[in-house]
């Protein structure tokens, strides 16, 4: 029922604006659509991401919480598990019967205890430390592997282009 | 694909169709006066009362003076019995008929937002399309005056649904609506009227369908009744719905003892259940029996109309198997649940102070899981038709599916909802014809709005897509990716997303709007000091003056710093605190690497 999908998300947002994470924010852009909401995420300190700020839409089933939410960057990014649509590969975000991946343990999927928050902080995570095992972006991924110097530049002129510096 | 075509034809706009009506209506009745100036114009012909005859004599005398009642009827008399000013008055009718709806909706509804005008454009032309099949390819009418009677009934039917099917979305969108927002009450009782006008007409339309029946044999009456039977069915649902809902906002807002409240609510969860089932089931089956009805009829089953009902029918199979399986499951969960889990006791409850980790809500009673996890029964219920395991600690719950096997998910709960409910909704009927003779051919038809593109059709052309974007980025730097991405899905050509750019139509997301070499105005500024977006970000020259700009705007900074500790009440206030606080993320953000990128070059000259 949309209702309370509807409930759950008003109190996120509440949560996420009374309390927030360090370096992150979340909400709808425009309240008409509740289940479509903007997020900036900062790129994790002593990472190659360091310093940019990560624009992302969250779409969210009407269902919500029992499905999990569509995560997008709306940025340019680079990243094994960051598909080159923008698209976010993670194990949070896949709804229980799906397994694109094949070695995910239930364990590790949606479920409706997450939320917006523990998406976003895992989402931190994945910047800091890319899984390579998943090829969402496969050349990312060998990239990461192979010639990291070649990856963190690239990944700082992502950043340096999310602040709106020029290069 | 029919719609498409008719999409990219030159419509003419409202304005021009009701005055190109009119004038054709005028000039038809200017026709009809100055034939029937001539006082003799019905002599010649056959089958005219005697007694306009009489009249007519004595008019002679008296000049032009007949009464006004005579002379109407006569221009009447002389417009049917030409059939150019026939087809002239149904166009009139049509007219007539989508500037009632404009003054519906004007009334009701004001402004369509784009997704309810994408809805009823799309439901508009499958109508169209079916009932086109209908006429001709089910019944095959042989007689012009036997397609106007059904053309005319299908256009108020069809004139109904659209109605009926706009309030629907409204309804959802207000319901929606009201979590943030309050929709005043005068809306909700203009869209109630109009919601019971409709049911009550759809009434009348079935005394119609009996009538007509009554002369015209059963099949007839099956055929019209049972498309009256499904609008009265949908519009009796959202009237429920819309009730319902009313009923539990009311209910929150009056602020009543939530104890009694919620209990309410856990009794009210089946019963909703059950209404909603019994609906979607009912308008299933009619659906489907009318369908069969058709293609039994209509005796002809090879031709393009009974494919197309085929296929109808094989999708609304799809849907009342998947309804019953769902429902199957419903069940099976609810008697699991009530033998395994008990209800928690009020010392475990009272001992459990958290809230319900699905809805995020207060327990007022719970059911607990072996795992000593409690939730709402409700919530609960619709995890584990889902998925059978505890959502805190994913213990895996030993519950056998009726289907025999484990946890069997549906179709429709896997994940990608979107793309089945779009397919419903594009009707995409294919026909793989080498499954039954290799040399049959195989083909698609697709009834859809040319904007909905399948998630599957962009998936095989996204590297495409992607090559056209770099393209058309190469030109736009400052437009990002994504968003000429969106638009390439709808115009599918790189000229005229680059004209769209050009003309403005194509706008980079907030985000990017503010990182522009232009700088933006704020709409809603509330403070006096000069806007916090507006001159500071001169991104194309990095001067010094610049750097300093950027550091130096500390005082806007403390001003919003408080922004994060706040929930307003009202949503444009949040709108505009979000945006500000973005904003000034970006700034931060954007001063701390200027400030590290200078010790850095510091350092190294040092
Ligand atoms: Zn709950
Ligand atoms: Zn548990």
């Amino acid at each position: 029922m949309a209702g309370s999908a509807l409930r759950r998300l008003m109190a996120e947002y509440k949560q996420l604006t009374l309390n927030p994470p360090e370096g992150i924010i979340a909400g709808p852009v425009n309240e008409e659509n509740f289940f479509e909401w903007e997020a900036l995420i900062t790129g994790p300190e002593g990472t190659c991401f360091e310093g940019g700020v990560f624009p992302a839409k969250l779409v969210f089933p009407p269902d919500y919480p029992l499905s999990p939410p569509k995560m997008q960057f709306t940025c340019e990014m680079f990243h094994p598990n960051i598909y080159s649509d923008g698209r976010v590969c993670i194990s949070i975000l896949h709804a229980p019967g799906d397994d694109p991946m094949g070695y995910e343990s239930s364990a590790e999927r949606w479920s409706p205890v997450q939320s917006v928050e523990k998406i976003l902080l895992s989402v931190v995570s994945m910047l800091a430390e890319p899984n390579d095992e998943s090829g969402a972006n496969v050349d990312a991924a060998k990239m990461w592997r192979e010639n990291r110097d070649e990856f963190n530049k690239i990944a700082q002129r992502i950043v340096r282009r999310t602040l709106g510096i020029p290069n | 694909m029919p719609v498409i075509l008719l999409n990219r034809l030159p419509l003419p706009n409202l304005k021009t169709y009701v005055c190109l009506s009119v004038l054709a209506l005028s000039s038809c009745v200017y026709f009809a006066t100055t034939v029937i100036k001539n006082p003799d114009w019905n002599k010649g012909k056959s089958g005219i009362s005697n007694e306009n005859e009489t009249f007519n004599e004595t008019d002679k005398f008296s000049g032009d003076t007949r009464p006004l009642r005579q002379y109407i009827s006569e221009i009447f008399l002389v417009m049917v019995h030409e059939a150019v000013c026939v087809w002239v008055m149904i166009n009139m009718a049509c007219c007539c008929l989508i500037l009632l709806g404009r003054c519906i909706q004007k009334l009701v509804f004001d402004e369509l937002r784009i997704s309810e005008q994408q809805h009823l454009e799309e439901k508009f032309w499958n109508f169209i399309f079916y009932k086109f099949i209908f006429v001709f390819g089910v019944i095959n009418v042989q007689y012009m005056d036997e397609v106007l009677l059904w053309c005319s009934w299908f256009s108020l039917l069809g004139f109904l649904h659209l109605l009926s099917q706009l309030s629907k979305d409204r309804f959802e969108y207000n319901f929606q609506l009201s979590f943030s927002l309050t929709t005043p009450v005068w809306n909700h009782v203009k869209l109630l009227t109009l919601l019971i006008c409709i049911f009550a007409l759809s009434g009348f339309m079935l005394l119609i369908s009996t009538f007509v029946g009554f002369f015209e044999g059963l099949n007839t009456f099956a055929f019209m009744s049972a498309e009256v039977i499904l609008l009265s069915l949908r519009t009796v649902h959202v009237i429920l719905r819309y009730v319902m809902h009313l009923y539990d906002v009311f209910r929150d807002g009056s602020g009543s003892v939530s104890n009694v409240s919620s209990s309410v609510w856990e009794k009210r969860g089946p019963v909703v259940y059950y209404v909603e089932l019994v609906f979607e089931m009912s308008a299933y089956i009619i659906d489907f029996v009318h369908h069969l009805h058709m293609l039994v009829w209509s005796n002809i089953f090879l031709s393009m109309a009974s494919l197309v009902i085929c296929m109808q029918l094989r999708y609304l199979f799809h849907e009342l198997q998947r309804r019953y399986k769902k429902h199957r499951n419903y069940l099976w969960v609810l008697k699991h649940m009530e033998q395994n889990y008990p209800i928690a006791s009020p010392d475990e409850l009272s001992q459990n102070c958290d809230n319900c980790a699905i809805c995020w809500e207060k327990m007022e009673s719970a059911r607990k899981l072996p795992c000593n996890h409690l939730f709402h029964t409700m919530c609960l219920q619709s995890w584990l038709e889902q998925d059978k395991s505890c959502p805190t600690c994913r213990l895996t719950l030993n519950i056998e599916t009726p289907m025999g096997g484990r946890v069997e998910l549906l179709p429709e709960l896997q994940n990608d909802p979107p793309q089945p409910t779009r397919r419903h909704l594009n009707h995409f009927f294919h026909f793989d014809g080498s499954r039954y003779v290799s040399w049959l051919p195989s083909f698609s038809v697709e009834v859809s709005h040319a904007q909905l593109v399948r998630p599957d059709q962009l998936v095989a052309t996204n590297s495409q897509l992607d090559a056209m974007a770099r393209q058309v980025q190469q030109m736009f730097p400052h437009i990002p990716l994504s968003t000429i991405v969106d638009d390439l899905r709808v115009t599918r050509s790189v000229e005229l997303t680059v004209e769209n750019i050009l003309e403005g139509h194509v706008v980079p997301p907030p985000i990017f709007r503010e990182l522009d070499v232009r700088p933006t105005v704020v709409p809603m500024s509330t403070n006096s000091r000069n806007s916090p977006t507006g001159d500071s970000f001169n991104v194309d020259e990095e001067s010094s003056e610049n750097w300093d700009e950027l550091t130096s705007d500390n005082v806007d900074m403390e001003e919003f710093s408080g922004l994060g500790s706040r929930f307003s009440k009202s949503s444009s206030e949040r709108e505009y605190m979000l945006h500000k606080r973005k904003e000034q993320m970006l700034r931060v953000a954007r001063k701390k690497y200027m400030e590290k990128q200078k010790t850095k070059l510091d350092s190294s000259q040092r």
